[in-house]
C-alpha cells in the first residue's frame, strides 16, 4: 500500500488504549524536600517557602515515557532526592506517544515526553510544533542478541557480523528471531530502518526507491521473524518461553540487562555495517506550565551530571553522553557506523506500510467472540463497533486495518461455536474482504450460554485445519473476548489437558484474552499464562482500544 | 515579572546563604543570593533581585546553568531563567512574558528585534566559530584524500572546496583512499548539521557552504539561491532526520553514536577542554570558510537590557564566558590565555579561516527551506 505524504500517521491508536496502559507513579507520597529546599524552610514558616513559584518545593513531572525506561527507577529516585522533582511516568510505545503529541491529546495530560528518539516525532509537523527543549541523556543502539549455540552453529565472529550475514542466515532458515512491531515500538522501527538501509546498499538516508529495491531481501529477512510483540517486555518473556528462537532484536541495553537479570547468555551483536541508536531526549511539551518546564530542566541537568550518568550506564547498560564518564563494562567501545533515520515522513511511513502489508510474515488470527445472551444490547454494539473499526477500510493507513495477506477468522460463540467465517485480505483490492469482515461483525447476534473453553479448543482445531490445508507459515494467535464466566462445555481443567496434548508447534499460538464486562479475571489470566499470551483490559479502557493494542502481538 | 522567593527571605532577614535552585527549561542555574547589605548600592536597585526569563540557543544552556554565572548575575540583582530553543524557531514562539531572546546569530536576532520593536544596537557579548568535530580515523582519511589538512594530532582545516566537490559527486568513505580500513566509515561522506530551518548552526552551515560553493559570493537574490540550491539540498538530504539543536548531535558524537563528522560550535569543544574533560579521539576541523556564530541578545524589557549590558561589560562574566568556550567580543587575550594548554585542539588565532558573510535572514531562510524540500 502506498500512502501520500499528507495522509495521517499509520500508527494512530484507539482512544481507549491509553487509558488502560499502566501508569506508574514513582513517589507521589509526602512532600519530600530536596536538600536545597531544606535551606529555605529553615527559619521561616515553611508554608511560604513552598511559595507560589514552587521553585524549591517538591514537584511532580508527568512524563509520557518509552516503556523500557522503567529500568531507570533507582536513578530517578536519586534524582528526586537531589532535585525534589518526582517523575510520574506513563509507559507507552514511542510511536503511540508521537501520535498523542501530534493529536494534542498529550497537552495538559503530560508535561514532558521521554522517548527512545525524537526522530520520528520531528518528521510529523503537527508533533514537532508541540515540543520544547530536548536534552539527550543516554544512548543505546538497536542490536541483535544471539544464543551462543546459534553463534557457534553459524560460525559467526560477533564483532564482524553484518546485517547482510544476518539476512543470509534468516533467508536460509538458519536464524530465527523475535522483534517488536515497528508500527508500535521504536526498537522494531529502528531494526526495520537498519535492515532496509543495509540491504538496499543505500549510502545515505533512505529514499523510497531504496525501500523498493531492498524489498525482496527484506521479505527473506523477515521470514526469520518468529516472534512479534507490541512491547519489549512481553517479547523477552515470549522468547524465554519459546526455547526454539535463536535471537532477539532489541536495544543493546535491554539485551545486556536480560543477560544480567535473566541469565539469557545472549551474544550481543552490533552489526558492523551500521546501527540505529536511540538517544533518549527528555523533552518538555510546549504546552507545559512554566513550573513543569523548570522541573524538566532541573531533572535533565541532574541526569547529565557525572554521578547520574555513571549510575545510568552501570545500572542500565546505556551509554553516557558526557565525555568524563566511561561506558559500563560490557559495552564495546568499538565505533559503529550510524545509519541515518529517514528525513521525510513519506519515506518513514512508506517503510512502515511496506513492512505491514508486504514484508513481514502474514498472520492468521482467530477471534473467539462471546455472543452469549449477556452480550445483548450495549455490549454487542460495542463489539460490533470495535470489530468494524479494527477491520478498517482499504483507505485506512497502515496499522489501522487488517493487513494485506492477513487471514482473519471470526468465531462467535454462545452455548457452542455459532459459525466460523474466514477471510483473507488480498494484496490487490483489499476493500472487498474488509467489507465482508465488517458485514460479518455487523450480523452478530447475542444468545445462549458461555462456552469459553470448548470454543478455544475449536479455535486451535481451526488453526490446525487451515495450516494443513494451506501448508503456509504465519504468525498465529487467538483473541478471546468474553463478558462472563464459562458456563457450559469443557471446563478449565479440561482445556488445560487439551492444550498440553497439542503438538508443540500448535502450542505456540498464544491466546490474548480481553477482560470485558463481567468476565473472570482469574479465569482469563490462567488462559493467558497457560498459552503464553497476555491479558488485556477493556474495562479500564475500551474494547476497541484493547483490540487495537493486541494488533502489535499478532 | 515576579519577585523571586529569595527576595522574600531577604526581606525576612534570613541570614546566610540561601541556595535557590532556579529551574530552567533544559537547564538549571543554582543561584547564591548574598546578604542584602552586599547587594545594596549596586546598580542602584537596592535589594530587589529580579528574575529574568529568556529563550536561548541550546549552546548557551551550560553557560547559564553554571552556578558561578548565576552567582555573578545574582550579585547584580538578576536571576536568569533560560529556556532552550532553536535560534531560528524563536520567532515562531510567543515571546510575551520573556525578558530577552538570545539566539546564536545576528540575523535571527535582528528579525526578532524588528518584530518586537526593539531599537538600537543589540549587544553581542561573545562569539564562536562553527567547526567540524571529527573522530580521528575520519579526520585522517579526509586528510589523506585532500579534503582536510591536519596541523597536529587533534586539529586541522577542512577544505571546503574539496569537501563540497566530494558532496556534489556523492563520494563515499569506502571510495576514499584508506577509507575501507575502518568499518565504521561507510556511506556518503557528509557533515551532520542541525535542521537549517529551525536551528542556527544548521542555517550557518548553509551560509558558509553556499558562499564557498558560489565562489565567495553572498547570496542576495533568487538567482544566487538557485545556483547552489542543488548542492545545498544534497548536503541536507543525505543526513536524513536532523536534530533541532546543536547540543544533541554533539552528545551523540560524544557517546560514540552518530556520524563521524558533526558540525558544532567551537565553544562546545573548547568548554570541555577548558573544564579538562576527556574528549577522546576528537579532532577539531576548522572549515577554511566558516561562519562565526555571533551570540546576539535581544532585550525585550529593561531587565533584559541590563542582562545584555552585564554580559558584554562585566569582567567576571566575560571570564566565565571563556570558561564555556566562547570568545568574548573585542579583546582576544582572555580566550587565548584560557585555551593555551589546549592549543593542540584549537586554532586560537583562527589562522587560515575565512569568515563568510551571512545572508539576510530572509535569504538564508529561503536557502534553508529549499535545501529541506527533498
Amino acid at each position: 500500500m502506498t500512502r501520500t505524504p499528507g495522509s495521517p500517521s499509520p500508527v494512530r491508536r484507539a482512544g481507549g488504549t491509553r487509558a488502560r496502559r499502566r501508569a506508574a507513579v514513582w513517589l507521589t507520597a509526602a512532600a519530600l524536600l530536596a536538600g536545597t529546599a531544606a535551606c529555605t524552610s529553615g527559619g521561616s514558616d515553611g508554608s511560604e517557602g513552598g511559595g507560589s513559584r514552587g521553585d524549591r518545593a517538591p514537584r511532580t513531572l508527568r512524563v509520557l515515557a518509552s516503556s523500557e525506561l522503567a529500568d531507570l527507577k533507582p536513578v530517578l529516585e536519586q534524582a528526586r532526592e537531589a532535585t525534589g522533582v518526582t517523575v510520574k511516568a506513563t509507559w507507552t510505545g514511542t510511536l503511540d506517544a508521537v501520535e498523542q503529541v501530534a493529536s494534542g491529546k498529550a497537552d495538559g495530560r503530560y508535561d514532558a515526553v521521554w522517548l527512545a528518539s525524537n526522530d520520528y516525532l520531528r518528521l510529523r509537523p503537527a508533533a514537532a510544533g508541540k515540543i520544547g527543549s530536548e536534552t539527550p541523556l543516554m544512548s543505546s543502539p538497536v542490536a541483535l542478541g544471539v544464543k551462543k549455540e546459534a553463534v557457534e552453529r553459524l560460525g559467526w565472529q560477533p564483532d564482524e557480523v553484518t546485517w547482510s550475514q544476518i539476512h543470509r542466515a534468516a533467508a536460509d532458515g538458519k536464524l530465527s528471531y523475535g522483534m517488536t512491531d515497528p508500527l508500535r515500538s521504536n526498537s522494531g522501527f529502528a531494526a526495520l530502518i537498519s535492515t532496509a538501509s543495509a540491504l538496499s546498499d543505500a549510502q545515505s538516508a533512505l529514499r523510497e526507491e531504496d525501500v523498493r529495491e531492498a524489498a525482496p531481501e527484506l521479505e527473506e529477512f523477515f521470514a526469520g521473524q518468529k516472534l512479534t510483540s507490541g512491547s519489549s517486555g512481553w517479547l523477552a518473556s515470549a522468547y524465554e518461553r519459546r526455547g526454539s528462537v535463536d535471537a532477539l532484536i532489541n536495544y543493546e541495553s535491554v539485551l545486556l540487562s536480560m543477560n544480567r537479570d535473566r541469565d539469557t547468555g545472549l551474544t550481543v551483536i552490533r552489526p558492523k555495517d551500521g546501527v540505529v541508536t536511540a538517544d533518549y531526549p527528555l523533552t518538555h511539551l510546549a504546552s507545559a506550565s512554566e513550573d513543569a518546564r523548570d522541573s524538566a530542566g532541573t531533572l535533565a541537568r541532574h541526569l547529565r551530571s557525572p554521578e547520574a550518568q555513571r549510575a545510568i550506564t552501570e545500572q542500565t547498560f546505556r551509554r553516557p553522553v558526557v565525555a568524563s564518564v566511561e561506558p559500563a563494562a560490557g559495552l564495546s567501545q568499538e565505533k559503529r557506523h550510524e545509519l541515518p533515520f529517514p528525513g521525510s515522513q513519506s519515506v518513514a511511513d512508506g517503510l512502515l506500510a511496506a513492512y505491514e502489508n508486504e514484508l513481514r510474515r502474514p498472520s492468521r488470527t482467530v477471534y473467539v467472540l462471546d455472543t452469549s445472551g449477556s452480550m445483548a444490547g450495549g455490549r454487542l454494539e460495542k463489539l460490533k463497533k470495535a470489530l468494524t473499526r479494527l477491520a478498517g477500510a482499504d483507505t485506512s493507513p497502515a496499522g489501522e486495518r487488517f493487513r494485506d495477506r492477513e487471514e482473519v477468522t471470526l468465531m462467535p460463540f454462545g452455548t457452542e461455536v455459532k459459525r466460523v467465517r474466514t477471510h483473507t485480505v488480498p494484496e490487490e483490492r483489499p476493500a472487498g474482504a474488509l467489507g465482508r469482515i465488517r458485514g460479518d461483525a455487523d450480523s452478530l447476534t447475542a444468545a445462549g450460554n458461555t462456552s469459553i473453553f470448548s470454543s478455544l479448543e475449536e479455535a486451535y482445531r481451526h488453526l490446525d485445519k487451515r495450516e494443513s490445508a494451506l501448508g503456509d507459515d504465519r504468525f498465529t494467535s487467538i483473541v478471546l473476548m468474553t463478558d462472563g464466566q464459562n458456563t457450559t462445555g469443557t471446563d478449565a481443567a479440561g482445556f488445560e489437558s487439551f492444550y498440553r496434548g497439542l503438538p508443540e508447534r500448535r502450542q505456540e499460538a498464544p491466546v490474548f484474552p480481553i477482560l470485558f464486562g463481567d468476565s473472570d479475571h482469574a479465569e482469563l489470566t490462567s488462559i493467558a499464562e497457560l498459552t503464553g499470551g497476555r491479558l488485556f483490559d477493556a474495562n479500564e479502557g475500551s474494547l476497541a482500544g484493547a483490540f487495537e493494542e493486541i494488533r502489535g502481538y499478532q | 515579572m515576579w519577585v523571586s522567593a529569595s527576595t522574600l527571605f531577604s526581606v525576612r532577614r534570613i541570614l546566610g546563604i540561601i541556595l535557590a535552585v532556579v529551574l530552567l527549561g533544559g537547564v538549571a542555574a543554582a543561584v547564591v543570593a548574598g546578604g542584602e547589605t552586599e547587594k545594596e548600592g549596586k546598580d542602584g536597585e537596592g535589594t530587589a533581585t529580579t528574575t529574568v526569563r529568556g529563550v536561548i540557543g541550546s549552546e548557551k544552556a551550560e553557560f547559564f546553568a553554571d552556578p558561578e554565572v548565576a552567582k555573578t548575575l545574582a550579585a547584580h540583582g538578576l536571576i536568569v531563567k533560560a529556556e532552550k530553543s532553536g535560534s531560528w524557531a524563536m520567532n515562531e514562539r510567543p515571546l510575551r512574558g520573556y525578558d530577552f531572546a538570545f539566539p546564536g546569530s545576528t540575523a535571527p536576532a535582528r528579525e526578532l528585534a524588528r518584530k518586537a520593536g526593539v531599537k538600537g544596537e543589540l549587544p553581542r557579548p561573545f562569539y564562536s566559530p562553527l567547526v567540524v568535530a571529527a573522530h580521528r580515523d575520519a579526520a585522517r582519511v579526509l586528510a589523506d584524500n585532500g579534503l582536510a589538512v591536519l596541523d597536529g594530532k587533534n586539529s586541522g582545516t577542512l577544505k571546503m572546496g574539496a569537501y563540497l566537490k566530494a558532496a556534489e559527486s556523492d563520494r563515499t568513505w569506502q571510495e576514499l583512499k584508506g577509507g575501507d580500513a575502518h568499518s565504521q566509515l561507510t556511506g556518503t561522506v557528509f557533515v551532520t548539521s542541525t535542521d537549517p530551518v529551525a536551528s542556527n548552526s544548521g542555517a550557518l552551515y548553509l551560509a558558509a557552504a553556499s558562499y564557498a560553493a558560489d565562489g565567495g559570493r553572498v547570496a542576495a537574490d533568487d538567482a544566487d539561491i538557485d545556483r547552489t540550491a542543488g548542492l545545498m539540498r544534497k548536503l541536507i538530504g543525505v543526513q536524513g532526520a536532523q536534530q533541532t539543536s546543536s547540543d544533541a548531535p554533539f552528545r551523540d558524537f560524544v557517546s560514540g553514536a552518530g556520524n563521524p563528522l558533526v558540525l558544532v560550535y567551537e565553544a562546545q569543544v573548547a568548554s570541555l577542554l577548558i573544564q579538562r574533560q576527556d574528549v577522546g579521539d576528537l579532532v577539531v576541523l576548522y572549515p577554511d570558510t566558516t561562519v562565526n556564530s555571533d551570540h546576539t541578545l535581544v532585550p525585550l524589557t529593561t531587565e533584559g537590557r541590563k542582562l545584555g549590558r552585564l554580559l558584554s561589560g562585566d569582567e567576571k562574566l566575560r571570564e566565565l564566558a571563556v570558561r564555556h568556550g566562547f570568545r568574548p567580543q573585542g579583546a582576544t587575550a582572555e580566550f587565548a590565555a584560557a585555551t593555551e594548554p589546549h592549543a593542540g585542539h584549537l586554532n586560537q588565532d583562527l589562522n587560515g579561516v575565512r569568515q563568510a558573510p551571512v545572508p539576510t535572514a530572509e535569504v538564508l531562510r529561503k536557502i534553508a527551506q529549499r535545501a529541506k524540500s527533498q
